[in-house]
């Protein structure tokens, strides 16, 4: 995989349960909705702003349920809707 | 805040009992996901082991620095041998090697075991060990552990550490998340302890909500703690898709007291917290009692100290309060960083106060801040810190920030980058006329401070005396706020000075520079320079006598050895003067060890003024020896460095005639000869490459040149190095005399020679000049020094007859054909080029080596030299 992305790139990142804006605060130059009892982030990401977002899931003690890379034909209007 | 009744925590006896059967391995990894419960664990199965000492490390979050990572661990490591503390508390210094340092620890370990029978060694939140070079050094660590001593890591993410072969050796344990997570019967405990009653429904609840997450379950007791209805506080939490830390911790917050909410919440943004900070940054006093209840009912602070004064809040904890007061009190936390690093900056701890002024978004304020203090920075060893710190700016500030530049020049210099460190001063310079007024004979300080090292770095005497002038102007003139930072520059610029003086030219203020440097040091608390300056001293000496060098070597060793640094680079000027000055003594088995252990130190960088002495003490001690071809090597390899040095060097006359002088003695006095015409004049006409002039012309069989040659030094017209180079030539005189029949003056000079050399009991200079034979002759009732007569021949006959080899008896004598040949051995000429300096066949040449070996009892060209010279066949003092 050529994950040494110097150009950013869209990552769709999916965490269990409802974040608030508190800990949304955590994740600057995301967008998030809710998805069920998920959030999903979705964000323009180089290698190290991916790893640095990794690394505060990890840090806030949130649940990783998913991590893609955007397909641009999965649909973007449902993937990068609306903040929840 | 929650009742003071509230126990800590619950008894989990079943994951201690695990982390035990665990423990018994070599090495035992706890894996886990932030709030799993790993610290608590860890510290409630150290408090109950009975398995001899714990060293427990807790490695701080983000950890920049390997030696600040080894430094803890090594104090714990004292502190686990002697609670009560003795051993000064480990300083780091500006030359860290990790794998020696690993070393240390692992002999201290070893120790402690012999002590106790098992230790275990505890290193937690290891995820936060930054420096890749630290990963290799704990592999190294973990890899070589002594019989008895065991590892339990503690991290959030599964690290390379290297552990593969232990897992399949059975020696490795492994706790992992779903070993941590609560049961059902543990969530029970947990609630009952606390008081709280629930339905064995709505703890199943609780459990599942969190999943047995340590970190929820503990914020909710926290939050349950006296409330009145546990059982809707559960169903309400079920009831919510948010996360459970941030749903739980808002709850949590919500039913504090507000001043225990403030103390939490504006307190956040510290590493280490204690009272009185605590109070600055909520501007009440009381701080500390909240802190010690929170601490009581184990809610996410921890005591740091016995005494309990420093505390840290749990790291995943801290991040949740952290973005709850961006949250809530966006327009304070600027403020807050602020007044933290003003607190930081008045207690010294400047690294600290560096990261909260770049979180205040005072990016000026920082990076002077951080110029000001790198140079005391790279003292205190932290070089590292600094470049982590200067990571921390905005991309591309060293360029463009002449504070930065400064920051990155002494970060490259204590790294050994001499030529990157070059360049950043360069920048920093060129931005010095654009500073302010106010700020720009600070600059030119900091500027000064970085250049003076690496001029000393360089060898360069002109280059350090120019920046001490610098330093010494404006210095005079600082506020108060300063001075313990011109403290600090003033003994590193006195040390800078006496060590290039001292390598230099060897002038007498050498001394003076460098024991005012070790007195400041002293004063202002920094055992690295006050040993680096005595280690120095001690080479500085070499003017007094040898008692006062040993002396002084001694002590530079002791207070270094104190400090755990007796096999570091800065102790080496001591280590290789000592052995230099028992090579002089004739002390040679002692001498060896102390070469043996400066090369130990040596082992990294070592510069080549320090090299080139430690060529020259191991050549004289195989001249010494009577091993002349290795102390050619040496004397060889020596005049090699010091054509490498930017300056002169003290010693560069001596390394010279030594060179010359031992070609002469294996017989190449061709080749004296010409490495002797290459000298410019200042060397060609000193003492010591005239006593090499003295030399040849007694291998070539000439004692009146040789006699002739000697007067300059004799008559003190040649400038010297010491007086052990009059010595050399008082003997060499002697040499020529009895060549020359005239027993009498031979007997004069020796015992002129003898008389100098009495006072510090010289013995080198007898062995090496051959000058045995003149003493064997010397009737005892015409010497007053006849004690030290025994004692040289003592050393001629014990060292250079030292092996039994066949007696010369026993060896045919060899034909004048083949001495000649004999002479071209030493040398590094092919046989071919033998027969053609000879104007003979190969062939005959051939034969005659043949004839040699046999002759010598010798089957290779190395041992019949060797023999050869043990037979006195080569060099000085061979009748023809």
């Amino acid at each position: 995989m050529s994950a040494m992305e110097a150009v950013p790139v869209p990552y769709v990142i999916e965490i269990n349960g409802h974040l608030g804006a508190t800990v949304l605060a955590a994740f600057p130059g995301v967008t998030s909705h809710r998805r069920e009892s998920h959030t999903v982030l979705v964000g323009l990401l180089d290698h190290s702003a991916l790893h640095g977002l990794l690394a505060q899931v990890d840090a806030l003690g949130l649940e990783l349920l998913e991590l893609r890379r955007f397909a641009p034909d999965a649909g973007l209007d449902r993937e990068a809707g609306l903040d929840g | 805040m929650v009742a003071p009744a509230t126990p800590g925590l619950i008894d989990r006896e079943d994951l201690v009992a695990a982390l035990d059967r665990a423990a018994t391995r070599r090495v035992t990894t706890i894996s886990a996901p932030a709030g799993s419960g790993k610290t608590s664990l860890l510290r409630a199965w150290a408090a109950r082991a009975g398995r001899g000492p714990v060293v427990l490390v807790q490695v701080p979050r983000g950890q920049p620095d390997a030696q600040a990572f080894w430094l803890s661990v090594q104090g714990a490591l004292h502190g686990a041998r002697a609670p009560s503390g003795g051993a000064p508390a480990p300083v780091g210094t500006p030359e860290f090697d990790g794998d020696a340092m690993v070393e240390r620890v692992l002999a201290e370990l070893a120790d402690l075991t012999n002590a106790g029978g098992e230790v275990t060694v505890i290193l937690d939140d290891l995820h936060e060990l930054g420096p890749p070079e630290a990963s290799a050094q704990l592999r190294h660590l973990l890899g070589d552990l002594p019989p008895g001593v065991h590892a339990i890591v503690a991290t959030r993410r599964d690290l390379r550490l290297g552990l593969h072969r232990m897992r399949l050796d059975g020696e490795l344990g492994e706790l992992r998340a779903t070993d941590l997570q609560f049961t059902d019967p543990e969530v029970r405990r947990m609630l009952a302890a606390a008081g709280i009653r629930l339905s064995d429904a709505g703890v199943a609840r609780l459990r599942q909500r969190t999943e047995g997450w340590a970190a929820g379950l503990r914020l909710a007791v926290i939050s349950l703690t006296g409330d009145p209805d546990p059982e809707r506080f559960v169903a309400d939490f079920s009831g919510t898709d948010r996360t459970v830390a941030e749903y739980l911790l808002a709850e949590m917050l919500e039913r504090q007291p507000a001043d225990v909410q403030q103390v939490l919440l504006r307190t956040s943004i510290l590493e280490r917290v204690n009272g009185e900070l605590a109070d600055l940054l909520t501007g009440r006093p009381g701080a500390e009692r909240v802190l010690l209840d929170l601490e009581d009912a184990n809610a996410f602070v921890v005591s740091l100290d016995p005494a309990r004064t420093w505390f840290r809040y749990h790291h995943l904890f801290a991040d949740l309060l952290r973005l709850e007061l961006r949250h809530t009190l966006p327009e304070q936390v600027p403020a807050l960083h602020r007044g933290a690093a003003e607190w930081f900056v008045e207690h010294g701890q400047i690294a600290e106060a560096v990261r909260h002024t770049q979180a205040a978004g005072d990016w000026d304020a920082a990076a002077r801040l951080l110029a000001d203090h790198a140079f005391s920075l790279t003292l205190d060893g932290q070089a590292q810190t600094i470049e982590a710190l200067l990571l921390a700016f905005p991309p591309g500030a060293s360029v463009h920030r002449a504070d930065l530049a400064i920051a990155q020049a002494a970060s490259d210099l204590a790294q050994g980058r001499l030529d990157q460190a070059a360049d950043y001063l360069t920048l920093a310079e060129n931005h010095v006329a654009t500073t302010p007024l106010e700020r720009r004979s600070r600059r030119r300080v900091a500027i000064a401070s970085v250049k003076v090292s690496l001029a000393r770095r360089r060898g360069s005497l002109t280059g350090v005396r120019e920046q001490v002038d610098v330093l010494t102007g404006p210095m005079s003139r600082q506020s108060n706020d300063d001075l313990a930072l011109s403290t600090d520059l003033r003994a590193a610029a006195l040390m800078n000075l006496g060590i290039v003086e001292a390598w230099s030219t060897g002038t007498p203020e050498a001394e003076r520079h460098l024991r005012e440097g070790a007195e400041l040091a002293r004063e202002n608390g920094r055992p690295y320079l006050e040993v680096a300056c005595l280690a120095q001293l001690a080479f500085a000496s070499k003017i007094h006598s040898f008692a006062t060098t040993r002396r002084l070597c001694h002590e530079a060793i002791a207070l270094a050895e104190r400090y755990g640094w007796g096999g570091e680079p800065i102790v080496a000027p001591a280590l290789l003067t000592l052995a230099v000055a028992m090579a002089w003594t004739g002390e040679f088995a002692a001498s060896a060890q102390w070469l043996d252990r400066t090369e130990r130190a040596l082992r990294s960088d070592t510069g080549p003024g320090i090299g080139l002495l430690r060529h020259i003490g191991t050549g004289m001690l195989h001249a010494g020896r009577g091993d002349l071809l290795r102390a050619l090597e040496e004397f060889g390899a020596a005049e090699h460095l010091r054509a490498q040095l930017e300056g002169s060097h003290a010693l560069a006359s001596q390394v010279t005639g030594w060179l010359i002088a031992t070609q002469a003695r294996l017989g190449t006095t061709g080749q004296a000869r010409s490495t002797l015409g290459e000298l410019d004049d200042e060397r060609a006409q000193s003492g010591e490459v005239q006593n090499a002039r003295v030399a040849i012309s007694l291998a070539e069989g000439d004692p009146a040149a040789a006699l002739l040659a000697v007067t300059p030094v004799l008559d003190g017209s040649a400038p010297v190095v010491g007086y052990l180079t009059v010595i050399e030539a008082h003997l060499l005189a002697a040499v020529a005399h009895r060549e020359l029949g005239d027993h009498r003056a031979a007997n004069q000079a020796a015992e002129t020679a003898l008389a100098l050399a009495e006072p510090d009991r010289v013995i080198l200079p007898f062995v090496t000049t051959a000058a045995g034979d003149v003493l064997e002759a010397l009737p005892r009732h015409e010497t007053a020094h006849a004690a030290l007569v025994n004692d040289i021949l003592d050393v001629v006959h014990g060292t250079a007859v030292a092996p039994p080899e066949p007696d010369s008896a026993d060896t045919e004598h060899l034909s004048p054909t083949e001495l000649k040949v004999l002479r071209y051995l030493p040398t590094n000429l092919s046989r071919p080029e033998i027969a053609d300096e000879l104007s003979v066949s190969v062939n005959t040449v051939n034969t005659h080596i043949r004839n040699i070996y046999a002759k010598l009892h010798s089957g290779d060209r190395s041992t019949a030299v060797r023999r050869a010279r043990q037979q006195r066949l080569l060099g000085a003092g061979r009748p023809r």
